[in-house]
């Protein structure tokens, strides 16, 4: 085959070559392509390779118009649209394979290179990832080495050299882009951004039904990164709140559905005790406007360009969802007090069930409100009595528990015995309403993981978990883990059930467990990098760069001056260049100047451009004191004119110039 | 020589155009040797670079539409490199030393082969450099290598026979993105002269004119053919060499040229059997064929030939110098 790739024509390889990288550029994205277009392009770029290969002659317009009228009419059908992003995707990588098919004339290949840059920004709607800008980094280095080669019409020069001109441009053309990167001034969209531009992440869920946290202790992804001020608290207090959950409905838990009116709602009634945690966070795009802090956090966290307020049940919410890497700063207490001190109407809906689910699980707490051990224990001792069940009555945590019935809490007090934090909490916090105390669930992240190479803490979605709040008088809402009773390890150390790996990350496991923590430890750093330096990189940030060169009150104008100023410089640093290029000489020929210079001044007559053979015989001529310079003029010559002129010599010709006895006059 | 320029008034915008081309290249300095530098070497955009200018446009407005950074970095990446891949494509042409290589003398109707020097002192090598004669589309295309040479031939029709100037070349590249052009105008100083077309079928040779003093009285028709043939003596043309015979026997033998030394060849403007031939006459041209296949003719054969224009005349001769001048003489009338 390679042997093949060697002898074709080089309109072939060149091809081929180009049909290669249209593959790399698109293939990250048939994922986020209809099926049909991706088998489309698929079939149509091998199609054009055969027909490379082959040296067949490419189809009529006839075949192009037909299947660009097929793809439109499936395009709209898919997408119910021709406008916005998804079908703009869509469409632009059919034009780019169709045009394949028809690269006749310099012009379709420019349309192909052209097109080629558009797929390549599209990737970067689905990702913005280290490894999609580095795959796309090649994407890239790779049409403009097509570019390249196509403008090397002599021969069939090896594609190894377009590609040595393309890095090379690229390499140069990188401080032009860190300059344009770094100052050109972030603005707002031009116009608006249609609403499917952040379909189809993952995070945590407004409303859960049970099952819905086990999938995503799968997803290994970033959910957000830490950076703590100081020591950071310890393990077991890294709760990160997010979505309250206090409706449950039989199957999903919701957020508050109250049944009173709005003078009975609860307030958040924070109270905070001992010393802050300062720390900084750099939430990835969730397409929530949930802004994850740990519990409790009474003061706004510092969002430049957002409106936060605090919802009554402690979590932080923005006016619009984040759909785009922010960074926050933010100070939280772990010891706190929250929720009303007395037994108040509202909370008379933390009490509420939904009618016929989980008989037993009322049996079982009417057994335990009955039990004469229990006998006039308040809710803090009944909570203590739920939990040693759950820590000695056999129950395990597991990511697979299987699917729920009707009755989940039942079956899970009863019947498996295994659940996953969600099942837990959700169990636990209906048995707690059962016995008649206010409780609810809470959703959010716990714990994380520290990262010493850069002192970031990630936590993942692997790390999203679920727990329960119940209310006692005099102490308002009392965060109660479940999940740390039946799986103490889940908590308070790092410790993770994890996702089941393949064979080859079991193997390296085996070896060294600490290779695979480390490699994963310098990714998570590369990647943290990554999102603080280029994906955060934000009009704030940059005027953040403006104040600290010495602007004091920068705006983007100052932004725009300073881009232009540097152009400017640039440009008279590369006509100061020009201007010294072009007075630059070969040094031989310097040399030779100079002292035909000095041999004028002394009054020989001389031409400008006088060989150096000629001078030595001019010089001859003039008596035997003029010896030595000829000898040099002569040696000169040889050594330049030798089939190696080496710098050495020049150095030695320069050094005898110098000693040579020039002469004031010449006879 | 130039090309007259078209109508002023039916053509008002290719007389302008026609004007300031003329003008420029008058401005050029005639030289067989040009080392390329800033001052001649010039650079524009293309269309594909206006398209990329566009593209960029576009990549610019969907990373700010979709916030995208990565997007930012793709397009300034790409723009960077399109500056860089500006001053690649200058710099393949500046620099460059392009010397004339002086083309032979040509027959007119037939192309005259220019070969151009391109010598590279930089330690990388030069991509895609096209010449052509200026003003026609007929590119040669050329690496140079590091610190090395290149001989690019192009070919030109000179428009008719005489003394032509070689015409003005252009020298162009559009290595590495195509989306700029860089070239430059050279007018050679060499000229190329050009022989009459020789007439493709000319009547025989004339009829050789009596030597002054020789003893043979009565005129003969030289047909071109030989009486016969002798044993070959030193000294004998190879032309006169009769090789067929040669080749059966072991001795040599010359055709005997005496009949025609008798005579002597004169190739003359005046007898050429055309009329209208003189200065100003409208078959001069046609009769300079003919003269010019005669010389050929009479120079295949080996005979002694003279010519005669006019006043000009050229003593009777042989070989490839007289040949030569004869032509030159046929090509200046």
């Amino acid at each position: 085959m390679l042997n093949n790739l060697k002898t074709l024509p080089r309109e072939a390889r060149d091809t081929l070559f180009l049909l290669t990288v249209i593959a790399w550029i698109i293939a990250p994205q048939v994922n986020n392509l209809p099926v049909w277009c991706s088998v489309m392009a698929a079939a149509i770029l091998m199609w054009r390779a055969y027909l490379a290969v082959r040296g067949l002659a490419l189809p009529s317009r006839w075949w192009l118009l037909g299947l660009l009228l097929l793809a439109t009419v499936a395009t709209y059908a898919t997408h119910k649209s021709l406008m916005g992003r998804d079908p703009g995707v869509t469409y632009v990588v059919v034009l780019l394979t169709l045009k394949t098919l028809e690269m006749r004339t310099r012009r379709d290949a420019f349309v192909i290179f052209f097109l080629g840059f558009f797929t390549l920004l599209a990737n970067f709607f689905f990702s913005q990832s280290l490894l999609t800008a580095m795959a796309m980094l090649l994407g890239l280095l790779g049409l403009l080495t097509a570019l390249v080669n196509s403008h090397m019409p002599v021969g069939r020069p090896p594609l190894m050299q377009a590609a040595r001109t393309a890095a090379w441009m690229a390499l140069l053309g990188a401080p032009i882009m860190a300059v344009l990167f770094v100052l050109f001034p972030r603005i707002a969209p031009l116009w608006g951004v249609p609403g499917d531009a952040m379909a189809g992440r993952s995070g945590l869920s407004a409303t859960m039904q049970v099952g819905t946290i086990a999938s995503l202790a799968l997803d290994d992804s970033v959910a957000m990164r830490i950076r703590f001020d100081g020591a950071a608290p310890p393990m077991s207090d890294m709760y990160f709140r997010g979505p309250v959950l206090s409706t449950f409905n039989g199957r999903d838990w919701v957020p508050l559905q109250s049944a009173f009116g709005p003078r009975s709602q609860l307030g958040a009634d924070l109270q905070v005790q001992g010393k802050p945690v300062s720390y900084q966070v750099t939430l990835e795009a969730n397409n929530r406007p949930w802004v994850l802090v740990l519990d409790a956090t009474p003061g706004k966290p510092d969002l430049p360009d957002m409106r936060v307020t605090m919802t009554p049940d402690l979590q932080w919410i923005a006016n619009r969802p984040v759909s785009d890497l922010i960074r926050y700063k933010a100070q939280s207490y772990t010891a706190f007090q929250h929720g009303p001190l007395r037994m108040v109407t509202g909370l008379q809906d933390y009490l509420a069930l939904p009618a016929n689910y989980n008989p037993r699980t009322q049996q079982l707490a009417n057994d335990i409100r009955n039990d004469p051990r229990n006998a006039g224990a308040d809710t803090p001792a009944l909570v203590t009595v739920v939990l040693e069940r759950l820590r000695t009555g056999g129950y395990t945590y597991t990511l697979e528990p299987g699917v729920f019935g009707t009755h989940t809490a039942d079956e899970f007090w009863f019947d498996r015995k295994m659940g996953f934090c969600e099942h837990i909490a959700s169990s636990f916090v209906l048995l707690m309403r059962s016995m008649g105390i206010p409780a609810r669930l809470v959703t959010g992240y716990q714990g994380g993981a520290f990262n010493g190479v850069d002192d970031y803490w990630t936590v993942r979605q692997s790390d999203a978990h679920a727990w329960a709040e119940v209310w006692v008088a005099g102490q308002g809402w009392l965060r109660v883990d479940p999940t740390s009773a039946v799986s103490p390890g889940r908590t308070g150390s790092f410790v993770r059930l994890e996702a089941p790996r393949g064979v080859i990350a079991t193997a390296l496991n085996t070896i060294s467990p600490r290779f695979t923590i480390n490699l994963r430890a310098l990714w998570d750093a590369a990647n943290n990098g990554w999102n603080q330096w280029v994906l955060n990189y934000t009009q704030s940030r940059q005027l953040n760069l403006l104040r600290n060169i010495g602007f004091e009150s920068p705006s983007w104008e100052d932004l725009s001056y300073l881009l232009i100023g540097l152009i400017v410089a640039a440009s008279l640093v590369g006509a100061a260049w020009t201007l010294w290029e072009r007075h630059r000489q070969d040094p031989w020929l310097r040399l030779l100047h100079r002292a035909t210079r000095l041999l004028r001044r002394a009054g020989l007559e001389l031409a400008e451009n006088t060989p150096p053979r000629q001078m030595a015989t001019l010089l001859q001529a003039r008596g035997a004191t003029l010896q030595p310079i000829c000898d040099w003029l002569l040696r000169m010559e040889a050594w330049r004119y030798a089939p190696h002129a080496r710098a050495p010599q020049l150095a030695t010709l320069q050094r005898e110039f110098r000693q040579l006895p020039w002469p004031h006059r010449i006879p | 020589m130039q090309a007259a320029l078209p109508h002023p008034v039916l053509h008002p915008l290719r007389h302008v155009r026609a004007r300031a081309n003329r003008w420029f290249q008058n401005r050029i300095t005639p030289r067989d040797s040009v080392t390329l530098t800033q001052r001649n070497v010039y650079i524009l955009p293309t269309a594909p670079g206006f398209m990329l200018g566009l593209t960029l446009l576009v990549l610019l407005v969907a990373s700010i539409n979709y916030q995208l950074n990565l997007g930012y970095v793709l397009t300034f990446l790409l723009a960077g490199s399109a500056v860089v891949g500006m001053h690649i494509c200058h710099g393949t042409l500046r620099g460059t030393t392009m010397t004339l290589i002086a083309p032979d003398a040509q027959f007119a109707g037939a192309n005259v082969t220019i070969g151009v020097n391109l010598l590279s002192q930089r330690r990388t090598p030069r991509y895609g450099i096209g010449l052509a004669v200026l003003g026609t589309d007929h590119w040669s295309w050329t690496d140079v290598p590091a610190q090395g040479s290149a001989k690019v031939q192009i070919a030109f029709q000179p428009p008719r026979r005489g003394l032509h100037p070689v015409p003005a070349l252009t020298a162009e590249t559009r290595f590495p993105l195509g989306t700029f052009r860089v070239w430059t105008v050279w007018r050679p100083a060499a000229k190329v002269l050009v022989y009459p077309a020789p007439e493709t079928h000319p009547p025989p040779l004339p009829p050789g004119e009596p030597r002054p003093g020789g003893a043979a009285t009565v005129q003969r028709q030289s047909t071109g053919e030989f009486d016969g043939v002798r044993t070959y003596r030193r000294g004998d043309p190879l032309k006169l060499v009769v090789w067929k015979k040669a080749a059966k026997s072991d001795e040599l033998v010359s055709r005997d040229a005496q009949q025609v030394q008798r005579f002597e060849l004169w190739l003359d403007l005046a007898h050429t059997g055309i009329a209208g031939t003189g200065a100003g006459g409208t078959n001069l041209e046609q009769a300079l064929s003919r003269l010019c296949a005669w010389v050929l003719q009479a120079d295949k054969q080996g005979l002694q030939y003279g010519l005669r224009l006019g006043s000009q005349e050229i003593a009777p001769g042989s070989g490839e110098a007289h040949r030569k001048n004869c032509l030159q003489a046929l090509a200046q009338v």
